[in-house]
């Protein structure tokens, strides 16, 4: 009863609700500004919440994360931007979506869906936390290691046209993550005596450059040509049978971003992009091929960044590990207004624990609300001439990039970006392999080194991709993803059904 | 109409963005007024440059301490981010601006060390003035609850035997853990499989899933798991033991060798150019030591675990000192660094006794 009562505090205290739904709103713009980071306006709010009491201010706080999240993915889908590294994915059928003139339903069917996810999250958050938990941190560097090849496979399934291509792009990608510091033994990589470059190449300038900038100086190439003015077809509200025929999948990769959200190595930006991947591959018959803007890849990324907020939320309240760059300033929070975030927690401050659970359902359901309401705003985006979209939109990838850092080296990486992006396109690369390499790359190269460093022998390092039952599953979906790429498997598959028919 | 609409949305966001770019250059034109008056100081608002990450110590300390230093000081402090290349990024970028006041480092006590490691040319000593070194915290030595080292001894006993077999996670060069780890294994003649990981967070993970054998945590943000039964500190680097982890025993107990390092651990401070005039540090100085005396916030320091100093002028420049040459020589005499501190005139900590 006790549990019921504090859960609904956040309903019940007018106060609470107002300022959960203003951080929602505040966060949905927040997050469609590619540049202004969830972690940045949530770090701004910490010191202006600092005589606040701690519920409201928590309270606010979850309401810009659960917003800002779900905001990146409205630049994705209208201008190809994403506002946020978690909606990378999104952009890949959800700007094709909107050039068919149907952003309206992508908008409402993403929305419908982070709210699905969102809410899973929740659940487990609820009902499983001390599980997941233990799961979390039995994941080891070398799984890490795994989760990121896993994901560097994706470039089979962004890479259209060229594989080759795909391929250069991601290891260029690669190479660009690794310049900076090395965070392991300390050394300087591809710096040049330069501190700007110490500094590393911030992955953000990357996408907007290659996806926002690029996208501009491409454009402009048609300018002048009488294009047809897309269109905007009026079904903006999903039938019915969509949210039954999507249910399964999105309840799939929920679970998936939970899972991925809970890891303190790895974030929404990854379950996004690994959701991405299972949809494209468990989808039997998308209505539309992968890439082309089908609905299966705009709800996979949304459901999964979504749901991986409350899984980052578990070991940050289980064990007082951020379980991202947010939950890592939500434990500077809990520490500024007297409590230790840790293992006990739970015990010592247990209201805690479900007044954040409320207020996490709570900005899901102001999500679902705002994020539908604004879907006839943001949508007619779409349909501002190019003349005046494009210099609004370039303006906001350089305040983007500048905002960053506070530092102009930033916007002379995006701009650089912008006019690498434009020649990858005229030649037919595809950029996101690029930005793919530049995320995963670095974990990759850290992942790896520690795992071998831990190991401290080629022998036991190898083995332990057999001994541990996490690694062990990973490596088989690694060998199998690989495996099933190849003809021998079609080939196999294609018998197998043969004779499965016959009988 | 449409226009009429999408002019609404821009309305709603154009605040947004400029709170969003608020932190941007103030750094003044201020220096047509040549050197004569002070008196108005501060005329428009100081950027406050925090070195290190968005939740880290350092960030709540510095976010905390603003608003009541705003007060102090009848101005506003903006504060922003700037982190990366363990904090030399934001270092090299205060120094680089005006030495008018209007640019303030927040910094840790990476700095001590970017000379020796070779990570940058700037240091403390040389092209700061500290305004304030807000408050020290300590070290502690832990291994999991489950693990069979139940005393330092023990621990040191078998990686002397086993040289590199236990692993120890740290946190990169001239982290905690990796200055600490030097320390033992300089004065102890032990030898560690060094893994880094990215900060207390990633290695209280670590050790937590028994990928690291041991690590050294600040006491604060070990505290948590000693007291839950996940971890076991087995000392605490300091001289007595401390309120915190009373079952941890100081690490002079069972190696009285290591007095002559101590107080040593991690510290958060403000910094000014070195160039800046002296009203302008006195304003900053007395600003910050009122503004540090709030109550509230002495319980937000205890509350992470870290102890007030509230020092400034002469007392800070030899509290830098001891700690530079403690760290310094530690990591050049367990092999750690190329550079010699004697090239920068760092002394050796016993000379100084």
């Amino acid at each position: 009863m006790d549990i019921l009562q504090q859960l609904l505090i956040p309903f019940t205290d007018l106060n609470l609700l107002f300022l959960v739904a203003a951080g929602t709103l505040a966060g949905i713009f927040i997050g469609a500004i590619p540049g202004l980071s969830v972690t940045m306006a949530v770090a701004l709010l910490l010191s202006l919440t600092y005589s606040w009491e701690m519920l409201p201010a928590l309270a606010l706080m979850l309401g810009v994360y659960y917003g800002g999240v779900f905001g990146g993915s409205r630049a994705a889908i209208l201008v190809n931007m994403p506002g946020s590294p978690s909606s990378v994915a999104t952009s890949f059928d959800g700007f094709p979506l909107s050039q068919k003139g149907e952003a309206g339903l992508a908008l409402t069917l993403t929305t419908i869906f982070s709210f699905v996810g969102g809410i899973i999250g929740v659940a487990v958050l609820a009902t499983a936390a001390p599980i997941v938990a233990s799961f979390a941190i039995e994941f080891t560097q070398r799984d890490y290691f795994l989760l990121a090849m896993l994901g560097l496979l994706l470039i089979g399934s962004l890479s259209q046209g060229s594989m080759a291509k795909g391929i250069f792009a991601a290891g260029a990608g690669i190479i660009l993550g690794l310049v900076g510091m090395d965070s392991i033994g300390g050394g300087s990589r591809f710096t040049f005596g330069s501190l700007q470059l110490m500094n590393g190449i911030d992955f953000i300038t990357a996408i907007l450059g290659l996806f926002g900038m690029s996208e501009i100086l491409y454009q402009l190439k048609s300018l002048n040509e009488k294009g047809e003015r897309t269109s905007l077809k009026k079904m903006a509200i999903p039938p019915l049978r969509f949210i039954f025929k999507f249910l399964p999948l999105s309840l799939r990769v929920s679970i998936m971003g939970v899972l991925i959200g809970a890891l303190p190595g790895a974030g929404g930006e990854i379950a996004s992009l690994i959701a991405y991947d299972h949809a494209k591959r468990t989808t039997k018959k998308p209505d539309r091929p992968f890439g082309e803007g089908a609905y299966e890849g705009v709800i996979a990324p949304e459901a999964g960044n979504n749901s991986a907020i409350g899984g980052a939320l578990i070991p940050l309240l289980t064990l007082g590990i951020p379980g991202d760059a947010v939950t890592a300033i939500f434990i500077g929070a809990l520490f500024i207004h007297g409590l230790q975030p840790g293992p006990m927690l739970m015990e010592q401050s247990g209201d805690l624990f479900w007044m954040m659970v409320g207020s996490s359902v709570l900005a899901n359901v102001f999500l679902l609300i705002f994020g539908l309401l604004v879907v006839t705003i943001f949508m007619r985006v779409v349909t501002i001439p190019k003349q005046i979209l494009l210099p609004i939109i370039a303006v906001i990838t350089v305040i983007g990039a500048y905002a960053l850092n506070n530092s102009m080296t930033d916007v002379y990486w995006m701009l650089g970006f912008g006019i690498v992006g434009f020649f990858m396109k005229v030649h037919h690369f595809s950029v996101a392999p690029l930005v793919l390499g530049m995320i995963l790359g670095p974990l990759i190269d850290t992942s790896f080194r520690r795992a071998y460093m831990t190991a401290n022998d080629p022998g036991v390092f190898l083995a332990g991709f057999i001994n541990s039952p996490i690694s062990l599953i990973l490596t088989l979906a690694f060998v199998f993803t690989l495996f099933s790429q190849t003809k021998t498997y079609q080939h196999l598959k294609n018998n197998i059904t043969k004779k499965v028919k016959k009988q | 109409m449409k226009l009429k609409k999408f002019g609404y949305t821009l309305c709603v966001l154009t605040p947004l963005l400029l709170t969003a770019c608020g932190g941007g250059d103030s750094s003044g034109s201020d220096n047509t007024s040549g050197e004569e008056d002070y008196s108005n100081y501060p005329e428009q608002d100081i950027n406050g440059v925090i070195q290190w990450g968005e939740g880290g110590a350092t960030d709540n300390i510095s976010r905390t301490v603003a608003p009541l230093v705003e007060d102090e000081l009848g101005g506003s402090l903006v504060m922003e981010n700037r982190e990366g290349a363990s904090g030399a990024t934001g270092a090299q970028y205060v120094y680089d601006q005006p030495a008018d006041g209007y640019t303030l480092l927040f910094g840790a006590e990476n700095p001590n060390l970017y000379q020796v490691l070779g990570i940058s040319e700037r240091d403390y000593l040389s092209d700061f003035k500290p305004v304030s070194i807000i408050g020290q915290s300590y070290a502690g030595i832990v291994v999991s609850a489950d693990s069979e080292y139940d005393s330092l001894e023990d621990l040191i006993n078998y990686s002397s035997e086993n040289p590199g077999e236990l692993t120890m996670g740290t946190s990169g060069e001239g982290g905690l853990p990796h200055v600490a780890s030097s320390m033992l294994q300089a004065e102890l003649d032990t030898e560690f499989n060094q893994v880094p990981y990215n900060g207390d967070g990633p290695l209280a993970t670590a050790l937590l899933g028994g990928e690291i054998d041991a690590t050294v945590l600040a006491v604060s943000a070990a505290q948590e798991y000693v007291e839950s039964g996940d971890f076991k500190m087995l000392a605490v680097i300091n001289d007595e033991s401390l309120d915190a982890v009373p079952e941890a025993p100081p690490i002079t107990e069972p190696y009285p060798e290591f007095e002559k390092y101590l107080p040593w651990g991690p510290f958060q401070g403000v910094f000014a150019h070195k160039d800046t005039p002296e009203p302008i540090m006195d304003k900053l100085t007395t600003s910050f030591e009122a503004a540090q005396e709030d109550e509230e916030f002495q319980e937000t320091l205890d509350n992470l675990g870290v102890e007030p100093m509230n020092i400034h002028g002469e007392e800070a420049i030899e509290f830098l000192e001891q700690n530079q040459s403690t760290s310094t020589w530690m990591l050049h005499d367990t092999g750690e660094t190329e550079v010699s501190p004697e090239e920068f005139d760092i002394p050796r900590v016993e000379e100084e006794e």
